[in-house]
């Protein structure tokens, strides 16, 4: 054993001796439990993330028992069962509104994001100009990465009375138009809240796309477009299911853009649970509300894995390949 | 104002090379970058307002609202809130995710496709449930108010990328390099410090990066969990913003936008941007 291009160094010392003493614990375990290391060890190492989420399934449980109790004004919480809850949430028209507009909102970014998230994704992947490539991902990961609330000040100064659009307006001697509390402003700063995601969500689906299998379309005779739709789509459906689904449930729950942007306005679910749960601290009538909005989302996503399937979401098992 | 000028050039030459190979799309995306960048970016702009009030074009230049930053002490005390938040959570979903990853693609483990399903709760459940959900549960074990909770809940609602990023490195790994390391006379610990985790470093490090700045930026579930006494410095944002539309404001929500821009760079450096886009 040579080593010759390593250097000693302190650092490296005090690693050998620690990763030594290490192996040397391991060898007093009886050899078994090494080396032929038992499943039990893979189920062990699924354990913390187990818990992690068991948060999240324990609470959803929480959830419906919540949405059963008696809500008091005083008392706030009443132990008892009841339906009062569920029976207010179906009966009262207010609350209809606002789970058809956040369906029907929802369903526009999403179709609107992955529209515009398949050229990007190509584009992105397929260019040959690497300072483009980068561009590309730079303008993608910085507001990817710069968060809701940032963004959502960031349409509040575009759109405002004094904002950059109606400067750019009042230069034509327009306006000032009012943007805000509309529900053309909510939609336009989830798209590009959303965009990203979908982007990132597609992007791993066409770099799986054999070139090869788009120049065999072309050479055939398909133009461009026929190629992108016939060849490219439905090779990067697993990526658009994926992407789908990721944007539809996030937008689904989004509080931050039409609470800033639409003003109270054009108020989605999580507005309504918001305002539920702190203006009357109505436990019971905000947990109800929360499981009508993950059935909701629940049948839509079961929805798109029925006609395009699970997609990217799935986990592949298997060695080699990326 | 260089920045913006660079841009517009750099855009232009963008514009310029694009006919060549992809005429239509490329004017397509080049309108997607402006609508991605212009609202991230005009947040720098406002924060060089000279007046009280964020109006374009603005009326004078100036960096007093950043020369009034370090005197903000509610705004230093949220940021310093995130970093610590954005840490803890990092911290608890690297472990977590490395075991998860070999957990799930190195063993035979019943039930896997189930385990998986069950594993994408956190993006399945719509985050502002997942809020009131942790809100419930901290509330009834007594922990509501406590900052480590917030943390907690930020590793737990972006657990899957974490996940991701490392099952896809995981099954990148070819298995016979780890074999071929045991059969030049590795031990098995050695095999999976100088063969395996560097193997799954680049996932490891995308996951970290991804989860520490997702942290950061976490809004809903920290409006949800959060007391006054330990607001994170987007909530206070949100609430400074609901207050009024100051110049103030675009100068801490700048330092966002800059932890962005850094964010990218450490990407594009340690792993290169690439790496987010593989599957």
């Amino acid at each position: 054993m040579s080593r010759r291009s390593e250097r000693w160094s302190p650092l490296l010392a005090a690693r050998r001796a620690a990763v030594d003493a290490l192996i040397a614990l391991k060898e007093r375990l009886p050899e078994d439990a090494y080396r032929n290391p038992p499943t039990a060890v893979g189920y062990l190492l699924l354990v913390p993330a187990l818990v992690l989420v068991g948060f999240l399934f324990v609470g959803m449980l929480l959830l419906a028992w919540y949405s059963v109790l008696t809500f008091d004004p005083i008392e706030i919480l009443v132990y008892e069962l009841t339906l009062e809850n569920w029976r207010r949430l179906f009966a009262t028209t207010g609350y209809h509104v606002i789970f058809l507009r956040t369906i029907v909102l929802t369903t526009v970014v999403t179709v609107l994001a992955v529209a515009l998230a398949l050229p990007y994704a190509y584009l992105t992947v397929r260019v040959r100009s690497a300072p483009l490539r980068k561009l590309l991902l730079v303008s993608l990961f910085v507001p990817f990465f710069t968060g809701v609330i940032v963004r959502a000040y960031g349409w509040l100064i575009v759109l405002g009375r004094e904002g950059v659009v109606n400067a750019v307006l009042g230069v034509f001697g327009i306006g000032p138009v009012r943007f805000l509390a509309s529900e053309g402003a909510v939609v336009l700063a989830l798209l590009q809240i959303m965009l990203p995601f979908a982007i990132v969500m597609i992007a791993p689906a066409i770099q799986n796309v054999d070139r090869e299998l788009e120049l065999a379309a072309s050479n055939l005779g398909a133009d461009r477009l026929a190629t992108f739709r016939r060849v490219v789509i439905p090779l990067a459906a697993p990526g658009i299911a994926g992407a789908t689904i990721v944007v539809f449930t996030i937008t689904a729950a989004t509080f931050a853009i039409p609470d800033l942007i639409g003003g109270g306005r054009v108020d989605f679910v999580a507005n309504l649970v918001y305002r539920t749960l702190f203006d009357s601290g109505n436990y019971p009538l905000a947990a109800a509300t929360s499981v009508a909005l993950v059935a909701v989302t629940s049948a839509v996503v079961v929805g798109i894995f029925r006609t395009i399937g699970s997609g990217t979401l799935g986990i592949r098992r298997g060695g080699g390949g990326g | 104002m260089v920045a913006v000028a660079d841009r517009r050039r750099r855009l232009r030459a963008l514009l310029r090379r694009l006919p060549g190979e992809y005429p239509v799309l490329g004017a397509i995306v080049a309108a997607q970058v402006v609508f991605l960048l212009v609202p991230t970016l005009i947040v720098l702009v406002a924060s060089f307002q000279g007046g009280s009030v964020i109006r374009f074009p603005p009326d004078e230049l100036s960096v007093q609202w950043y020369a009034a930053l370090p005197g903000e002490e509610r705004f230093l005390a949220a940021f310093y809130r995130s970093v610590l938040v954005a840490t803890f959570c990092t911290a608890v979903a690297i472990p977590v995710g490395i075991a998860t990853g070999l957990g799930l693609i190195r063993y035979e483990i019943r039930f896997a496709g189930g385990i998986q399903l069950y594993l994408l709760l956190p993006f399945t459940v719509p985050l502002v449930v997942s809020g009131v959900v942790l809100l419930l549960i901290f509330r009834e074990l007594g922990v509501l108010g406590q900052l480590w909770t917030v943390g907690l809940a930020l590793a737990i609602i972006n657990l899957p990328f974490m996940i991701w990023s490392v099952t896809s490195r995981v099954n990148a790994l070819d298995p016979e390099l780890e074999h071929a390391a045991r059969n030049l006379g590795a031990e098995e610990l050695q095999t999976f410090l100088h063969v395996t985790l560097p193997a799954l470093m680049p996932g490891v490090i995308t996951g970290g990066l991804i989860m520490f700045v997702l942290a950061l930026n976490e809004f809903l579930v920290s409006l949800l969990i959060t007391t006054p006494n330990i607001v994170t410095l987007p909530v206070l944002i949100y609430t400074s913003i609901r207050a009024n539309v100051s110049p103030l404001v675009a100068a801490v929500a700048s330092v966002y936008v800059l932890a962005a821009a850094l964010a990218v760079l450490a990407a594009d450096r340690l792993v290169g941007l690439e790496e987010f886009l593989r599957s």
